[in-house]
């Protein structure tokens, strides 16, 4: 049988174009007209009695996105929440991975259990992170409480609060980053890690020179999963405080609920839905500029 | 198609007074003979209807026993039971949507009446139909604050749904622990410690601060509060509010009762308030430091938990702490007065009809909003061995079985608390909160202020004054 080579014929490319035509037209249906109706929603006053009503507002939606000190505010914790936790789970994540791919026995039964939290609804956590938090009951609030590191209401104050929500996270994504790790950590050169034995380099220095920079690529996309979660991050806040308390806990994913869902006010939460967008192809761009340069130098 | 005359539809009316005696025995005998005739049940049989209701016990009540409904009418009722956030999204979308998804709808009177009353039928197109079933007793037989405010909006004519569930804040404390502890407390304190009507929130507070000093061994504090940055901070706080005076607007009892479009300056700084700011930062400090993470829920397991001494609740509440070891150690009372009165947060709601359904769903739909709210059918929640809420009928209390349930032993333990229902229903002591379309918003401002205050974060003055700021361009006054 003859292979064909080069590039398809026009002929070819418009039978090809035209197959793909109903998936691609399905495609746009969904994707394209809620983003440009929230777009045109985002110049809008909406209104959902009698029927789905616009009035044109201009820029006033916007106005108030850059105006709007709880908006800033909001803002600003999530950036804090971001940081915690992606690099937490980075750093936690690739100690585990490293640990687990150290062992030479019973390595899958570790990576079973290690993975467990990541099986468990985001709902779930938060369920069991607050029962096991509450000031009466809660076995943690009892433990920090006994052993005199912490006597408050974890969850009641600011700061613990932040705290909380942030190792609940941790506690149930980390195992994600350590299995994506750990793929990638079999991926790096036997016989260069042999190399570098046989002439003396102590752990440390495999580690800094030989492994991190082999699964380099690998530790990005890691980051990019995670990074691009924690920015619509919300199950979880949303059962154990709700934003509280003081606001404390309220990043810009709770703020949009109650924008969009509690107060119906749909113009300004298309605004404010917009902003995430923005800033999550930003960070995806980010992401994805520093794998490709990677992949250049490598 | 049939034609009732009014005279059909009353005939057997005078059974009525007999019903109260039946108990909740063969209901849809008692309703059908009570209400109308069987024709007149039976007018949209093999329609189906959707009811989209909060999870509240009432509902569990209701569904657990929509076989007598379905026999007495031929009328399928499907049940969608929620949290109460959940539930406001999804009527609001089914009102932008302009369609009927839910065709009996649980209005809560702050986040769907007043926001969303056009999209409710006028009940009195099916009061004043004399093809319809009677509401038994008539709509004056509910208890007229509730009716008021679950059911109207803006005027005293229109009325939009029929009172269904009535939660209200009540002072619910450890009876053992005061009877136990009466005489020390009075000597320590120089008054008399048991919850009445003339107990003051400043002696509520030094109650509190008496059993959290360690002077009882069987609770670490006096008092437990709802204090999550929540609703429930914005309940428990506006008991206090009211108690002292202050108001979130001016003619606050009027805005609470019908509601309106336009509430005006926010009073939020006003002295009154300003001293409820005060005195409730004051409580608590000495309340259990659990209280900033709880909610209604919360707060209720920790004081069944023995965490605390007393706490101000929802009444409904009183049937699953006598199911509790707490049973027969609980008292109830109003809750205390302020310099102004004894002010008890009302949470009800009442239940009403999509506009948007069909004719006949709206028949339908009105024939479950007689049912559900009639003496006999709230009768039948009391007993309910799944929940059940408390009347909203006046004639239900009157009801010598019901009476009788409302000292122990009981098998209605929600009737303990009625004698101080009662009390906390009338003009002056029930607690309303604003009832205008942008309350969502507002009660959102009031809950963070707050939270901020006990975090520590504001004084009282700064918070009633950034929340007045926030609160008046909500309301664009």
């Amino acid at each position: 049988m003859a292979l064909t080579t080069g590039k398809p014929s026009a002929q070819r490319q418009g039978f090809e174009l035209a197959m793909m035509s109903p998936a691609l037209f399905l495609l746009a249906l969904i994707t394209l007209v809620p983003f440009f109706s929230i777009i045109w929603m985002s110049f809008n006053d909406v209104s959902l009695m009698g029927g789905l009503a616009f009035e044109f507002s201009g820029l006033e939606n916007w106005k108030r996105v850059f105006t709007d000190p709880d908006i800033r505010s909001s803002w600003l914790i999530s950036l804090v929440y971001f940081l915690a936790t992606v690099g937490l789970e980075m750093v936690i994540g690739t100690v585990m991975a490293l640990l687990v791919y150290s062992l030479t026995r019973g390595s899958n039964i570790i990576i079973s259990m290690l993975l467990i939290p990541m099986f468990i609804a985001p709902v779930i956590v938060g369920l069991l992170g607050r029962f096991m938090l509450d000031p009466s009951h809660g076995l943690y609030a009892w433990l920090l409480n006994e052993s005199g590191l912490f006597d408050g209401n974890i969850l009641g104050s600011v700061g613990s609060a932040m705290v909380a929500v942030i190792l609940m996270d941790v506690w149930e994504w980390t195992p994600l980053v350590a299995l994506i790790v750990l793929a990638g950590l079999a991926s790096v050169p036997e016989d260069t890690l042999e190399a570098a034995e046989m002439d003396g380099a102590k752990y440390s220095q495999k580690l800094i020179y030989i492994i991190l920079p082999s699964i380099s690529n690998i530790l990005l996309v890691a980051l990019l999963i995670r990074a691009m979660d924690a920015i619509r991050f919300f199950a979880i806040i949303f059962i154990t405080t709700n934003g509280g308390p003081a606001d404390s806990t309220k990043i810009i994913p709770i703020r949009l609920y109650d924008i969009a869902f509690r107060f119906f006010d749909l113009g300004y939460a298309a605004a404010v839905g917009i902003t995430m967008l923005v800033f999550s192809i930003m960070v995806a761009t980010a992401f994805t500029k520093l794998l490709k340069r990677q992949e250049t130098s490598s | 198609m049939t034609q009732f005359k009014r005279r059909d539809i009353l005939k057997g009316m005078g059974g009525l007074a007999g019903l109260s005696l039946m108990g909740a025995g063969p209901l849809r005998t008692a309703l059908a003979q009570g209400m109308a005739s069987d024709e007149a049940w039976k007018q949209a049989s093999g329609t189906t209807i959707q009811f989209i209701s909060e999870n509240t016990p009432p509902t569990t009540a209701i569904a657990a026993n929509l076989a007598s409904f379905q026999e007495l009418t031929g009328i399928t009722v499907n049940i969608t039971e929620m949290q109460l956030g959940a539930l406001v999204q999804k009527v609001a979308l089914d009102f932008g949507a302009g369609r009927s998804a839910f065709d009996v709808i649980y209005a809560d009177p702050y986040q769907v009446l007043a926001p969303y009353h056009r999209g409710l039928v006028d009940l009195n197109t099916f009061i004043n139909d004399d093809q319809q079933p009677v509401v038994p007793q008539g709509i004056e037989d509910f208890i007229p604050s509730q009716l008021a405010a679950a059911g109207r909006f803006k005027d005293s004519e229109s009325l939009y749904t029929l009172p269904y569930d009535c939660p209200t804040m009540i002072w619910i404390y450890r009876r053992d622990l005061f009877e136990k502890y009466h005489d020390q407390m009075q000597q320590d304190l120089g008054f008399d410690p048991t919850p009445s009507d003339s107990t003051t929130w400043e002696q509520y507070y030094q109650i509190a601060e008496w059993f959290s000093n360690g002077n009882a061994s069987e609770v670490q504090y006096g008092t437990g509060h709802q204090a999550l940055q929540y609703d429930s901070l914005m309940c428990d706080f506006s008991n206090v509010l009211f108690a002292y005076g202050g108001d979130y607007f001016a003619n606050g009892q009027q805005v609470g009762l019908l509601g309106t479009d336009s509430p005006g300056e926010c009073q939020l700084t006003s002295e009154p308030a300003l001293e409820a700011a005060r005195f409730y930062q004051k409580l608590l400090k000495v309340a259990h430091p659990g209280s900033t993470s709880w909610d209604w829920t919360g707060v209720a397991n920790a004081f069944q938990n023995g965490e605390f001494a007393m706490m101000p609740e929802w009444h409904e509440f009183a049937g699953s702490l006598e199911s509790s070891p707490l049973q027969g150690k609980i008292g109830y009372a109003p809750l205390p007065k302020g310099p102004a009165r004894s002010a008890n947060l009302w949470g009800g709601t009442g239940i009403g009809i999509n506009a948007n359904a069909s004719a006949e769903k709206q028949k339908a739909a009105w024939l479950f909003l007689v049912w559900a709210t009639s003496p006999q059918t709230q009768l039948m929640g009391l007993k309910s061995e799944v929940g059940g809420g408390t009347p909203t009928r006046q004639s239900v209390y009157d009801m010598p079985e019901v009476k009788a349930a409302s000292t122990p032993p009981t098998d209605m333990p929600n009737m303990l608390t009625a004698d101080t229902m009662l009390t906390a229903w009338q003009d002056d002591h029930i607690g309303l909160r604003p009832k205008i379309a942008q309350w969502n918003e507002v009660d959102t401002v009031i809950f963070t202020e707050l939270s901020k205050m006990l975090a520590g974060q504001m004084s009282p003055e700064e918070t009633m004054q950034s929340a007045k700021q926030r609160i008046d361009r909500i309301v664009g006054a």
